[in-house]
């Protein structure tokens, strides 16, 4: 028997399907984002490494060493899957995490001074460039914190964390006027 | 200070990441070996104010295993290791 799952966001009822208005930091939730987790073989990290970087319209981000994950706007999960698959193959273990993982994405000029509310590390951009990632603890939840521009910021977390990251950005947010809503590209 | 971790694979944490095990500079005692060996590797505890070996994991972050050396008096962190590579190293 074959069962049709249907696909939920985990913040449908927390945020308006349709997007509101902007303040000057505003926090963005992207839907139908492929992600993957990649996991190197014993001794092929550096070639994992190298091939994932070749990946041209695949953003990577570092979990830990050997460990990645894939994020692809364009791609659906099964075409993610695939591409990895093909690219890495025999080198690397690929998962999808596309319905696992929940994506916020933080932009606004006091960014850094909302993050740093719940993020130990330092993210000056002397410190943390642009196009770093890393696993940081936000609040008492673990998330992958990347920076995808001077003032943006990229957290991605397990879904069932989902809900209560989104209440401790607002909280983090809320000296600012953080706004939130769901990516108008899907 | 012991509150700020330097980790091998994501830079300088606050400890709250990490979940710490305990004494790192154990031996496994031989499968074989006497009941005291086992009975001083499981139960016996040395609680030395100095330095000290300590297994941490970096549970918030790339989820591995270190080893920090540390002293328990002063707080002040030597070294920071990855698990495996220590353990490749003292070839346990």
């Amino acid at each position: 028997m074959t069962t049709t799952y249907i696909s939920r966001h985990p913040l449908e009822d927390r945020l308006p399907l349709e997007p509101g208005i902007r303040a000057v930091d505003h926090l963005e939730v992207p839907r139908g984002k492929a992600i993957a987790t990649v996991m190197a073989m014993d001794g092929e990290e550096a070639a994992v490494a190298a091939g994932l970087a070749a990946s041209g319209d695949v953003s990577v981000r570092f979990v830990a060493p050997g460990e990645w994950l894939a994020i692809s706007q364009s791609d659906t999960p099964e075409v993610l899957h695939r591409n990895l698959s093909l690219l890495l193959a025999e080198a690397a273990y690929i998962f999808d995490q596309s319905d696992g993982r929940v994506v916020f994405r933080l932009s606004g000029p006091n960014v850094r001074r909302i993050l740093a509310k719940g993020v130990g590390i330092d993210l000056h951009a002397s410190a943390f460039e642009i196009g770093t990632s890393s696993n940081v603890l936000c609040g008492h939840i673990s998330v992958n914190l990347a920076r995808s521009g001077e003032n943006e910021f990229e957290l991605i977390v397990m879904r069932s964390f989902a809900e209560s990251l989104f209440d401790d950005l607002r909280a983090m947010g809320r000296e600012f006027d953080l706004s939130a809503d769901f990516a108008a590209e899907g | 200070m012991a509150s700020l971790i330097h980790c091998p694979h994501c830079g300088v944490r606050p400890k709250e990441e990490f979940s710490i095990r305990g004494d790192a500079s154990l031996v496994r005692p031989d499968p074989e070996a006497s009941d005291e060996a086992w009975h001083e590797y499981v139960h016996i505890r040395a609680n030395p104010r100095g330095r000290y070996l300590e297994h941490w994991q970096h549970v918030a972050g790339c989820r591995r295993w270190l080893v920090v050396e540390r002293d328990t008096f002063t707080h002040q962190v030597f070294s920071v290791t990855d698990g495996a590579a220590a353990a490749r190293g003292t070839s346990r």
